[in-house]
């Protein structure tokens, strides 16, 4: 049930700038810790759009790897790499071995949000 | 076809809404207390008003998926609540709040807490409008908690970790688990607390007193 607020969130900002055009596609960017799940935004998706000017648009899900930022110099790193293990494994491993710089102050920077990047609209005809 | 970038949040009309409420949460603390269930969000909050009550006037919101258990205890120590049903919900939006202070008389009140629904995911995406996110963690459920769920623990102010008067009989130490709420956030406010013994409340109700102050100060 849990994708049911964020699916209807989604759908009204799409369609809020739509400017009263179909919409055929979303682009989406889902964090690998947004607890978000794509199939199911997907079911509750094709549910609420129903009758509206998104009705069949097709979702695209881009995965926003975790992402720690290195508070001494700023450099960023895309823990991706390690994306077969748990999340907080992730984690506590990169707080573990900290930045290439030798500093140990990291934050995650990305990876925790849902968002919507883009949409596909019909041309006024 | 024509490409339209929003490059928004998905919940960004929810924290519109919130924005609009804080600005007109003026001279009230409010805080949006956020847990897994059963971690002690209620209890924290009987704590709370009790070792208050005469200095400060409080309201609370109490957010629920089906009952009004929580509300009922509230009431019981004699604060006014107001009760949301989420109806199953998994967390609580601004509009439920927008609702509930409209009977809720927040204008002389000192603090208002807003008692969200127990889970430690959804609750952390949804504004509602608040000055301070407070996560209470539960140490017998696992001192790693903020490495499970970075996302409530990033986005906190504040860090109340409960029951540590069962910390002698299970494995998760306090100190474990504050090491690992600084690391997801260094700018936490970390509390070790049991709302069972008393434990460590007064310094968490000094923290609340002073951004009470904090806040009043910087609205003049
Ligand atoms: N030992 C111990 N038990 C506690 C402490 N704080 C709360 N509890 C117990 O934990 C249980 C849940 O506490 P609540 O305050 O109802 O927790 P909650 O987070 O409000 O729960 P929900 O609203 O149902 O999600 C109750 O049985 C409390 O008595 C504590 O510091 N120590
Ligand atoms: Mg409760
Ligand atoms: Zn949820
Ligand atoms: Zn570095």
């Amino acid at each position: 049930m849990h994708e049911m607020p964020v699916t209807q969130a989604l759908l009204d900002l799409a369609l809020e700038h739509a400017g009263g055009r179909r919409i055929t596609d979303i682009y989406l960017q889902v964090g690998r810790m947004a607890a978000i799940v794509p199939d199911s935004v997907e079911v509750f998706f094709e549910y609420l759009s129903e009758g509206t000017l998104a009705e069949g648009a097709r979702l695209h899900f881009e995965m926003v790897p975790l992402e720690m930022t290195c508070l001494d110099c700023g450099s960023k790193q895309d823990l991706s790499a390690w994306a077969d293990q748990p999340p907080h494994t992730i984690l506590q491993n990169a707080f573990a071995r900290g930045c290439a710089c030798g500093g140990k102050n990291l934050r995650v920077t990305g990876g925790v949000s849902f968002g919507l990047v883009s949409i596909d609209v019909e041309p006024e005809s | 076809m024509v490409n339209i970038p929003v490059l928004k949040e998905v919940t960004e009309a929810n924290t519109i809404l919130a924005d609009y409420l804080r600005s007109r949460f003026t001279h009230v603390l409010v805080l949006n207390v956020i847990a897994s269930p059963g971690a002690g969000k209620t209890s924290l909050l009987e704590r709370t008003i009790t070792q208050l009550n005469g200095t400060l006037k409080i309201a609370v919101i109490e957010g629920d998926p089906t009952t009004s258990i929580d509300a009922e205890r509230i009431a019981a120590v004699g604060m006014p609540v107001v009760q949301i049903n989420t109806q199953g919900g998994c967390h609580l939006e601004a509009r439920q709040i927008q609702r509930a202070v409209e009977q809720l008389d927040v204008a002389d009140a000192d603090v208002l807490i807003i008692e969200n629904v127990g889970n430690l995911l959804c609750p952390t995406e949804w504004d509602l409008g608040e000055d301070i996110k407070v996560v209470v963690a539960s140490l017998p459920e696992g001192d790693d908690k903020p490495l499970k769920y970075p996302g409530a623990f990033l986005k906190a102010q504040a860090a109340v970790i409960n029951k540590i008067d069962l910390e002698p009989y299970i494995a998760a130490k306090a100190a474990t688990m504050r090491e690992n709420a600084l690391k997801i956030n260094p700018g936490l406010a970390i509390f070790e607390v049991s709302c069972t013994t008393g434990e460590g409340i007064d310094v968490w109700l000094d923290w609340v007193r002073q951004k009470l102050a904090e806040k009043r100060a910087a609205e003049g």
